[in-house]
């Protein structure tokens, strides 16, 4: 088995998280995430009691919130904390391209 | 004169009686704080506000049933703070001042504790060493030289050198147990859902759970006390009744049935620290505690779960930091997705990417099939193992950890060591059991061992019980400033 992915895997698992990876990086990254996926594989030898499931230790028997309007942030606060704004919008870059 | 190392009731006294007021521990907590700088375990240390809380409190009446009350504490930093900077030691959050508190932080603000900081961490709480951090990593209050330990590493260096009696850190894959491990101290992993993740900056959300850390057993089940409890802002809490978990401190434990693992004193684990367990183990036999070896399967596969579960989670968890609503955002963007790409290159450090790198990867197309769902399935197996143990045993114990805090300068590249640190401690998240590391001695090197107590869900109060009685047999001396200090 190779001990690195290739640079289109990396590439691709890259574009999955939306991170960016400069060239100097890729090497790095592709023997890296190798050596964690390898550890994953793993998996693929373990034989299994049942098939059950279990996606949170315990399910707690909640009931849904009551369909009430609750306290709000202020928007005043909220905007504080947002890196670009134009009154009470937020705003991003260009969404569609030309 | 020194007050932040006496046990909590006597500094209760102390207040009760106006010997002392709450602004002399504010000020002796700050005096120490910023007498320890080197060891780098506060990112924020919030000064201003705890003097006014302090003069605030020095006013009123000290509430004799609060024996909390006017106590400083710290907090990791992972654990929103209203108008308090909370980066999760990252660059994404280096200029983040969240706009409401934690559901915990409320009820330590409710029982008038003074917040002195907030706590130094691996980046969004993912390592095992504190080195993930976006600032510089804590060190070792025993040997500066060696890890905190991770990723609450901040919390337990404050508390492990005594410049705060107590602080709050979260533990996903043995984030607390292991530092309080390393670092001497106690630290309790409590059951899934038994406090509230409201307000904890999320990572792997079927794991994560906030927990105390503090000097001995008795003062950890006081603050374990002060936070639990059902929140409605968070529907995985728990809504069993009120219970005190120092009621039963103090029992006697002879004739409770205990567990072994034998992968817990399996080769993983390094000698000196098996002999000091054995050591323990010979103790508990003369107590009377029936102690047997079990087989336990699927333990040995407890670190590939983790990186399947945890990793999924957390790049799902980590979608959120995109660089328009809040944190780090690249400056001028061409367009969308340069703001998402270089944000998120910019803001995370190398170990956060590699994660939601890899649990993207796994949660995608046929790969979702393939392995996520095969770790739940495992998970199941596992916590099914772990309970038929408990049918006929109170707890499982063993070493907390498989070696003791190694160096600082160790390889951070390797990406799987840092797993292999949590390989004792992640089944237990993965189960969501209740768990405590309490110290049971040094390693010939002065470094401390700690010891891992495992419960039924919702038996904190027997761990407790159980750990306080190992405590008060050993009675060590765990002030790294006296006698036990290597230089």
């Amino acid at each position: 088995m190779a001990d690195r992915l290739t640079r289109e895997e990396v590439e691709h698992v890259a574009k999955l998280a939306r991170v960016e990876i400069s060239d100097d990086e890729m090497e790095k990254y592709q023997v890296e995430l190798k050596q964690i996926l390898d550890e994953v594989m793993k998996i693929n030898d373990v034989v299994l009691y049942d098939d059950e499931y279990m996606i949170a230790p315990w399910s707690v028997d909640s009931e849904l919130r009551k369909d009430e309007v609750g306290d709000m942030l202020d928007a005043k606060d909220v905007l504080e904390n947002v890196p670009r704004h134009s009154g009470n919008y937020i705003e991003v870059p260009v969404v569609l391209g030309e | 004169m020194r007050y932040l190392d006496k046990d909590i009731k006597e500094i209760h006294e102390l207040l009760v009686s106006k010997k002392i007021c709450p602004l002399d521990l504010v000020n002796e907590a700050l005096e120490l704080i910023e007498k320890n700088k080197d060891l780098n375990c506060f990112i924020t240390v919030d000064k201003e506000n705890a003097i006014e809380m302090a003069n605030r409190l020095g006013e009123m009446e000290v509430d004799k049933d609060n024996l909390l009350f006017g106590i400083p504490i710290a907090i990791k930093d992972n654990i929103v703070t209203k108008g308090l900077r909370t980066t999760c030691a990252s660059r994404m959050l280096d200029n983040f001042i969240p706009i409401y508190d934690a559901c915990v932080v409320e009820k330590i603000k409710e029982l008038n504790m003074i917040i002195i900081g907030k706590t130094n961490m691996d980046e969004f709480a993912m390592g095992s060493t504190s080195r993930t951090s976006y600032y510089k990593a804590p060190l070792n209050p025993w040997n500066k030289k060696m890890i905190s330990g991770g990723s609450s590493g901040g919390s337990a260096v404050a508390v492990g050198a005594r410049l705060v009696p107590l602080a709050l850190g979260s533990d996903t894959g043995g984030s607390i147990r292991q530092p309080a491990s390393y670092c001497g101290i106690v630290g309790m992993k409590p059951t899934y859902g038994r406090v509230s993740r409201f307000g904890l900056v999320a990572f792997a959300s079927s794991l994560d759970q906030i927990g105390p850390m503090t000097k001995n057993v008795y003062e950890n089940a006081l603050l374990l006390n002060a936070i639990v409890g059902r929140d409605e802002r968070d529907l995985t809490s728990s809504d069993k009744e009120k219970e005190d978990f120092t009621r039963l401190i103090g029992e006697d434990i002879s004739g409770m049935r205990v567990a072994i693992p034998t992968y817990f004193i399996s080769d993983i684990v390094e000698k000196e620290i098996k002999d000091k367990f054995n050591e323990l183990k010979e103790t508990l036999k003369k107590k009377n505690v029936i102690i047997d070896l079990v087989d336990i399967k699927y333990l040995e596969n407890a670190v590939t779960l983790y990186q399947i579960i945890a990793m999924g989670e957390a790049s799902s968890n980590l979608a959120r930091f995109d660089g328009i609503r809040y944190g780090y955002s690249t400056p001028n963007p061409t367009d969308i997705d340069q703001l998402y790409l270089k944000t998120r290159r910019e803001g995370f450090g190398n170990e956060v990417k590699r994660r939601i790198m890899v649990g993207s990867y796994l949660l995608s197309g046929e790969n979702a099939q393939l392995y996520y769902n095969k770790a739940l399935k495992i998970r199941d197996d596992m916590k099914k193992e772990l309970m038929k143990v408990f049918e006929k045993y109170d707890l499982i114990i063993g070493p907390t950890t498989t070696t003791t805090a190694y160096s600082l300068d160790s390889d951070l590249d390797n990406p799987l060591k840092s797993y292999m640190d949590d390989v004792l401690v992640i089944p237990v998240n993965m189960a969501g059991l209740p768990a405590i590391s309490i110290p049971i001695g040094f390693s010939n090197s002065k470094m401390p061992i700690g010891m891992h107590i495992i419960g039924k869900p919702f038996s904190e109060a027997t761990i407790y019980k159980f750990a306080s009685f190992i405590e008060k047999e050993l009675n060590l001396d765990l002030n790294p400033e006296r006698g036990d200090k290597d230089e």
